[in-house]
């Protein structure tokens, strides 16, 4: 079933039209690769998926239900959560408070509200247990931890809100190459779960191990739908750099 | 390692100051203002002459700047800690020690007032009463200065002079220009006070404020400032308009800058308080009524005009006191 | 502590374990703890007149206006914001809950709730100028370090506003048990405040939004509205501090808390709030300030000249940020 249905998408800024119509889904359980040169528009997409921009034509629909209508917080109420690269998480304070931070749990005593921290701190601890992650201690402050170890603090908040669909951008891109595979599973573990999740990456090698299609964005449109299992990394490389110097990009890609 | 190099950071400041004097019964408190004013300073060193003199043991303590108000009060109330039997303070204004002068009266300790810094009407409202209160005559030295100046410039001299004031709504200010204002009406009528403006007891504003007024009256006969510091910007402002030595120039305090200015011929007089004699003499009558004698309700201690001649002649018996 | 905690680690030491308790149960640094329990023990040592009941209080009542106005440096540091106009806003709202006192001779509700009033006036200016205007905090709180000092001139005539009503000065020399009011207000702000910026929605916000603006709006909170709270809250603060100090010396004096700002802000460091925001406790803070007052007074009781009491505060603030930096340099090297 088709979870997340994007169609004929356009936007333009000013006299620059950054796209040009596109075509483009994710069903329920799926990881699709969202992949394409600097200024395919990639990021422009996602933001108009996450309301942060407006479409200037198409149409965007969840379950069935169109979205476009509704405002960043009210389409992340209805399960589209974005991890954005720099993650955005508040790096001294701890685990817990950062995955509820802003909508912290509370608690009346003598008639003001006060932060629930037990059931904070409860929650954290089983979601970060439900995603299997390594954490040296939650109740540190997550500036501590590894660029790994943040993710998954930064995964652990998105899945609080029970998305339907995680849009993750770069999450691989400062990563020590062993803790990328931590983050892949972490990934595999949304999937399993049922939840939807579009990939944004330039490491085609990660998208290549972690997705069931791949989606490539070339000046503005989808130019190609590939399913991973059936595709390689040559024909990945030639989609987004559309033909020219084709096996010079490809070798490059298959080496970094 | 941190926590270590804190702690012994704290011991090793601690023992630094440790040399502090043997606390001793009968001790006389006394709290000035800040010592960094020379002014100050010298009544520190008045206190402290005159108790050992006396041989009574005391300990002075101050407070990092003329406007630490509130400081000034929490000092005062660590220093009753120490039960001392006299209380000697130069309030920075007249209410700030109220509450400590209040408590230090009911533990039965006596009280004086250092320079008339407190006013007499708010100590009764408050019941406070003290012991007595001693200092120079604010009034009387502006009176002196405006002596001097007539005496320089002639009973019938006409022309303008400038005032310049404290700190706006100072006492000690106000007493000064208002003692240098009356008398220079009664002594030489055609002297004309043109301006009497605020100079905040700061150089550079009393030197502009001078300027100004030169501009305005190029024709000024003199000068009185409420204290040395704005006379000294007084006179430069004076010199740079090329008018050095056709004006008189008189302050208040008598303070080392001042003597020099005087010296080489610059300052025309300073009307000098002699905070020395001020400190010592406090101690001597506090020892008076300790041991059960009978002090003045206010002990006036003279002011000296001091001028090249004075100086040059050196047989002034109060000169001993300029510091 | 926690099961993922233990991974292939060793057991934490006695001292981390400390570490962390303090932390965690009272938000505050377990070294402040420890150089403020030193300190105090040394001075008890130097000087008989130091452990006593009334020299506690002493110390408390002379801590209580400064330690208010650092409890609103806690909250605009922690925040990443700064305000500079506390001590001016402090003299500001003291002359005019003098002068409404006095000259208007108003009721004390009246008078304390202009006191305050003015405070939070002046703080709700500099909020708006800088969530609206997108000047940065330091040059409009160094505007209104001028603006507000120069209206506390101007409302006063220079003159000290002398003869609060009785009822007024009650607050600041009054004696209910013999605790003197002033410790009264203050230990309970900072009981109540401490309880804000820890255990509420708005002061974790307040945190999360000195440590990264870009987590806080990513995570819905309204962080131009957030600000101008917190500095409307300094304000008030400060105004308050204006309502203890006016009520204790009995006088609406001009010329109150000048560069009290900057002791504010040093007892908020040295009790571990960060610069930068992001990190900070009120109950750290009252530390901070306690390790200051306890200085002063333990040097006053050994009757050492005031000089070196700004030497010692002046050496306790850089080992405090000190002591930090390691801390900190040696947590994120993990």
């Amino acid at each position: 079933m088709t979870l997340l249905d994007v169609t004929g998408i356009t936007k333009s800024f000013g006299a620059v039209h950054v796209l040009h119509g596109v075509d483009f889904h994710v069903d329920a359980g799926e990881v699709v690769g969202l992949v394409g040169d600097n200024g395919a528009g990639k990021s422009t997409l996602m933001k108009i998926v996450t309301g942060m921009y407006s479409a200037d034509s198409g149409n965007i629909t969840l379950e069935g239900k169109p979205i476009l209508g509704f405002d960043p917080g009210e389409r992340r109420s209805l399960g589209i959560e974005m991890i954005y690269q720099d993650l955005a998480l508040a790096k001294q304070q701890d685990v817990a408070s950062n995955i509820f931070l802003g909508r912290e749990p509370v608690r009346k005593i003598l008639g003001m509200n006060f932060v629930d921290r037990a059931t904070m701190k409860r929650e954290a601890q089983a979601m970060i247990d439900r995603l299997g992650a390594r954490l040296p201690a939650i109740s540190r402050p997550v500036g501590s931890f590894s660029g790994g170890q943040q993710q998954s603090v930064a995964i652990a908040r998105a899945l609080t809100f029970d998305p339907k669909i995680v849009i993750m951008d770069e999450p691989t891109a400062a990563l020590a190459v062993r803790e990328v595979q931590g983050v892949l599973d972490l990934i595999r573990q949304l999937k399993s779960e049922g939840i939807g999740v579009i990939l944004i990456s330039h490491r085609l090698n990660d998208v290549l191990s972690v997705t069931d299609r791949i989606v490539v964005l070339r000046q503005g449109q989808a130019t190609a739908d590939l399913t991973t299992s059936e595709t390689n990394m040559a024909e990945v490389v030639s989609a987004i750099v559309g033909g020219d110097d084709m096996a010079a990009a490809a070798e490059h890609e298959s080496r970094g | 390692m941190s926590r270590f190099s804190s702690t012994f950071g704290a011991t090793a400041m601690a023992a630094l100051f440790a040399v502090s004097p043997a606390f001793a019964d009968g001790e006389y408190a006394i709290l000035m203002k800040t010592l960094a004013n020379p002014f100050w300073g010298a009544m520190g060193e008045g206190v402290e002459a005159g108790a050992e003199e006396a041989g009574v043991a005391y300990i002075v303590q101050s407070v990092e700047s003329d406007q630490a108000v509130e400081n000034q009060l929490n000092v005062c109330n660590t220093m009753l800690e120490r039960n001392p039997v006299a209380l000697v303070t130069a309030a920075i204004n007249s209410t700030n020690l109220l509450p400590c002068l209040k408590a230090a009266q009911e533990a039965g300790i006596k009280l004086v007032d250092l320079d008339g810094n407190l006013d007499p009407a708010i100590l009764e409202q408050e019941g406070i009463d003290i012991t007595f209160s001693i200092g120079s005559d604010n009034v009387k030295a502006g009176g002196q200065g405006a002596e001097y100046m007539v005496e320089q410039l002639g009973a019938d001299a006409e022309g303008p002079v400038l005032v310049i004031e404290g700190l706006s709504g100072n006492v000690t200010g106000q007493k000064r220009a208002q003692g240098f204002a009356d008398t220079l009406a009664e002594l030489a009528p055609g002297l004309e006070i043109v301006a009497s403006l605020p100079g905040d007891w700061d150089r550079g504003k009393a030197a502009s404020i001078t300027n100004d007024i030169l501009t305005r009256n190029p024709d000024l006969k003199g000068i009185f400032a409420a204290n040395d510091g704005m006379a000294l910007g007084a006179v430069e402002s004076v010199y740079a308009a090329g008018k050095g030595g056709e004006v008189v120039i008189i302050g208040v305090d008598g303070n080392s800058d001042a003597v020099k200015s005087i010296e080489q011929g610059r300052l025309t007089a300073s009307v000098a308080q002699l905070p020395y004699l001020v400190g010592k003499q406090a101690v001597e009558n506090v020892k008076v009524a300790v041991d059960g004698g009978e002090v003045e309700e206010h002990i006036t201690v003279p002011t000296l005009v001091l001028t090249k001649e004075v100086m040059d002649a050196g047989t002034e018996p109060l000169l001993e006191y300029v510091k | 502590m926690t099961p993922t905690s233990t991974q292939g680690k060793p057991a934490p030491s006695l001292w981390k374990r400390l570490q962390a308790g303090s932390i965690e149960q009272l938000h505050v640094r377990l070294e402040s703890l420890i150089v403020l329990i030193v300190l105090a023990g040394i001075m008890a040592m130097l000087s008989p007149f130091f452990l006593s009941v009334s020299n506690f209080l002493n110390i408390l009542l002379a801590t209580s206006t400064i330690g208010v106005l650092a409890i609103a440096a806690t909250f605009v540091i922690g925040s990443g914001g700064l305000d500079l106009s506390l001590g001016s806003v402090m003299g500001l709202s003291g002359v005019v809950g003098a002068y409404v006192g006095v000259n208007w001779g108003l009721p004390m509700p009246i008078a304390v709730a202009a006191c305050i009033g003015a405070g939070a006036a002046a703080g709700f200016v500099n909020g708006t100028i800088v969530t609206r205007a997108y000047v940065p905090a330091f040059i409009v709180t160094l505007g209104m370090l001028g603006i507000a000092r120069g209206l506390a001139l101007v409302i006063s005539d220079g003159r000290v506003i002398y003869g609060l009503p009785p009822s007024m000065v009650y607050l600041g020399q009054g004696r209910p048990l013999s605790i003197p009011m002033p410790v009264i207000i203050f230990v309970t702000t900072a009981i109540v405040m401490h309880c804000v910026l820890a255990y509420t929605r708005y002061g974790r916000h307040t945190l999360a939004i000195g440590d990264s603006e870009n987590a806080a709006r990513t995570a819905g909170i309204n962080i131009e509205r957030h600000r101008r709270s917190l500095y409307t809250l300094s304000g008030a603060l400060a105004g308050l501090g204006g309502l203890l100090f006016t009520a204790r010396i009995n006088a609406g004096d001009p010329t109150a808390g000048l560069t009290y700002e900057l002791t504010a802000i040093t007892a908020a460091i040295i009790g571990g709030t960060n610069l930068f925001g992001g990190r900070g406790s009120i109950l750290g803070t009252m530390v901070g300030a306690l390790i200051m007052g306890v200085l002063q007074n333990g040097l006053n009781l050994l009757a050492v000249q005031s000089y070196y009491q700004q030497m010692a505060i002046g050496a306790v603030l850089i080992l405090a940020v000190f002591i930090d930096q390691y801390q900190l340099r040696k947590e994120t090297r993990v």
